[in-house]
């Protein structure tokens, strides 16, 4: 436990990072407003050579209020697309023959005690997130919840605290943590291996991994290992989401930025996102 | 007397309508019990059974799903844009699209999946959110339904499963082709997805 005042100032640091990359969130909601409105005066005013029906479905006002939530810019679009042809690749070339082959030749039970165990053990990041957001019932289920699957379920191999249904599960990281502070997404990036992100929840990502035990395995090599195991593991149970994916969207690029971005914004805490946003939360 | 007697007859019907009409889960819950148990049949593992089960589940689905809410509520802004003709048009081919690439889905790849019914939430007169979970080999994946009253029905208009919604991940969709083509363009491209469906 000795990387423990190394962790607190990392939090500290990636803290007053994330302040100064905040823009003030009210007038950033009042901006995604304006536009929203925007929109809705626009269409209810212009284009009448193409309106066809003047009875306007309550849905319309409805979808439109949601859809200004959602949107998030892409100055990077042909970077990001192009990441984004790469990760398919990757997807089909590597991680997909992998995975299906890892499959093949491990049971079941055996995949998901590793998947429990990964989930276990980095329960310091939903930890420190949920304390950061002022959830600390959720805080202390984490570490209950740690606590039993570490003991009674042998090293987290067994999601043992899954059978105590009163002990909540804080699915928290510092992106979410960041976000529910107002601080807004900044812009979409597409990593290679790991996808869709925006800026905010790529320091997230990066600050993330100082509280995830796994990073301070040595040497680097075995850490990254590691880190690819636990991917592979991951899509065994996922063969076949990513294709049928592909096959229902007509713009898939379109589509991944716009589940990531409906995906991240999900019940985030204390959010001014929240006030405006009923319809996703529903 | 006349009053009080007229209060009771309105009280009388306005119970009568308001009964009924299934509440959004159950009116959820039959069709995908429904659907499941025909997945769990094990005389439709056959493949020769395939298409039959497969037209049962596309019947299943089309009475539980509002489809023409469903494709305006995905066009959004741009619904404006399209002629009735081509609403309905786009809805049709739409909604086939969405049914085959799920249904391929499900028939390939069921694997004993679950269905929990969590809770429902009434918005408003006509509005409710039916929340589910399926639980999958190693996951639990939550599902979201939301549903219409319609000539005392429920009907679904959008799925959000694990937060992203349907209607709006194929509104970003549409935005992005609509601002560079047409409506009849759109709905060639929709019509040429589904082609290379059945195709397989």
């Amino acid at each position: 436990m000795n990387k423990l005042p190394a962790i607190i100032v990392s939090i500290m640091l990636i803290f007053s990072a994330g302040y100064l990359f905040a823009y003030d969130p009210v007038v950033q909601t009042s901006r995604n407003y304006e536009f929203g409105t925007a929109i809705l005066i626009a269409s209810e005013t212009g284009n009448s050579d193409h309106e066809f029906t003047e009875d306007e479905p309550d849905f319309l006002k409805e979808e439109i209020k949601c859809e200004e939530i959602l949107t998030i810019s892409d100055p990077l679009y042909y970077w990001n697309l192009s990441i984004f042809h790469l990760n398919d690749k990757i997807y089909f070339w590597l991680l997909k023959p992998v995975a299906q082959a890892y499959r093949v030749v491990t049971p079941t039970i055996v995949r998901t005690g590793v998947a429990n165990f990964f989930y276990n053990i980095k329960m310091p990041v939903r930890f420190v997130n949920c304390i950061l957001q002022g959830r600390i019932l959720i805080a202390g289920h984490e570490l209950v919840g740690f606590i039993i699957n570490s003991t009674l379920g042998v090293l987290g191999l067994d999601d043992a605290a899954d059978n105590y249904t009163w002990l909540k599960k804080g699915d928290e990281d510092l992106g979410r943590t960041f976000a529910s502070y107002g601080i807004g997404d900044g812009i979409y990036l597409v990593w290679p291996f790991f996808g869709p992100s925006t800026l905010k929840d790529t320091i997230g990502m990066v600050g993330d991994r100082f509280l995830n035990p796994l990073s301070y395995i040595e040497p680097v090599e075995l850490s990254l290992g590691v880190t690819g195991y636990e991917a592979i593991n991951k899509t065994s149970f996922r063969i076949g989401d990513y294709e049928a994916f592909k096959k229902a969207s007509l713009e898939p690029y379109e589509g991944l930025k716009n589940a990531y971005i409906q995906n991240r914004r999900k019940n985030i805490q204390g959010s001014p996102l929240n006030v405006l946003s009923d319809c996703f939360l529903k | 007397m006349k009053k009080v007697t007229a209060f009771f007859v309105l009280i009388f019907f306005a119970s009568v309508a308001f009964s009924s009409g299934l509440s959004p889960i159950d009116s959820l819950k039959g069709p995908i019990d429904e659907g499941l148990s025909l997945l769990k049949d094990p005389k439709n593992k056959d493949s020769s059974q395939r298409k039959l089960q497969r037209a049962k589940m596309w019947e299943i689905i089309r009475k539980a799903f509002d489809f023409s809410e469903l494709s305006g509520r995905a066009l959004a802004v741009n619904w404006k844009k399209f002629t009735p003709q081509q609403r309905k048009e786009f809805s049709e081919v739409f909604s086939e699209v969405l049914g085959n690439t799920y249904l391929d889905k499900i028939q390939s790849e069921y694997k004993d999946e679950k269905v929990k019914y969590l809770d429902q939430e009434l918005i408003s007169d006509n509005k409710a959110v039916v929340k589910t979970k399926i639980i999958r080999e190693n996951e639990e994946v939550l599902v979201n339904y939301s549903m219409t009253l319609k000539e005392n029905e429920w009907k679904v208009y959008d799925v959000k499963i694990e937060g992203v919604s349907l209607v709006q991940n194929y509104r970003s969709q549409f935005n992005e082709i609509l601002s560079k083509e047409t409506p009849d363009e759109l709905i060639k491209r929709l019509n040429k997805k589904l082609k290379e469906q059945e195709k397989g």
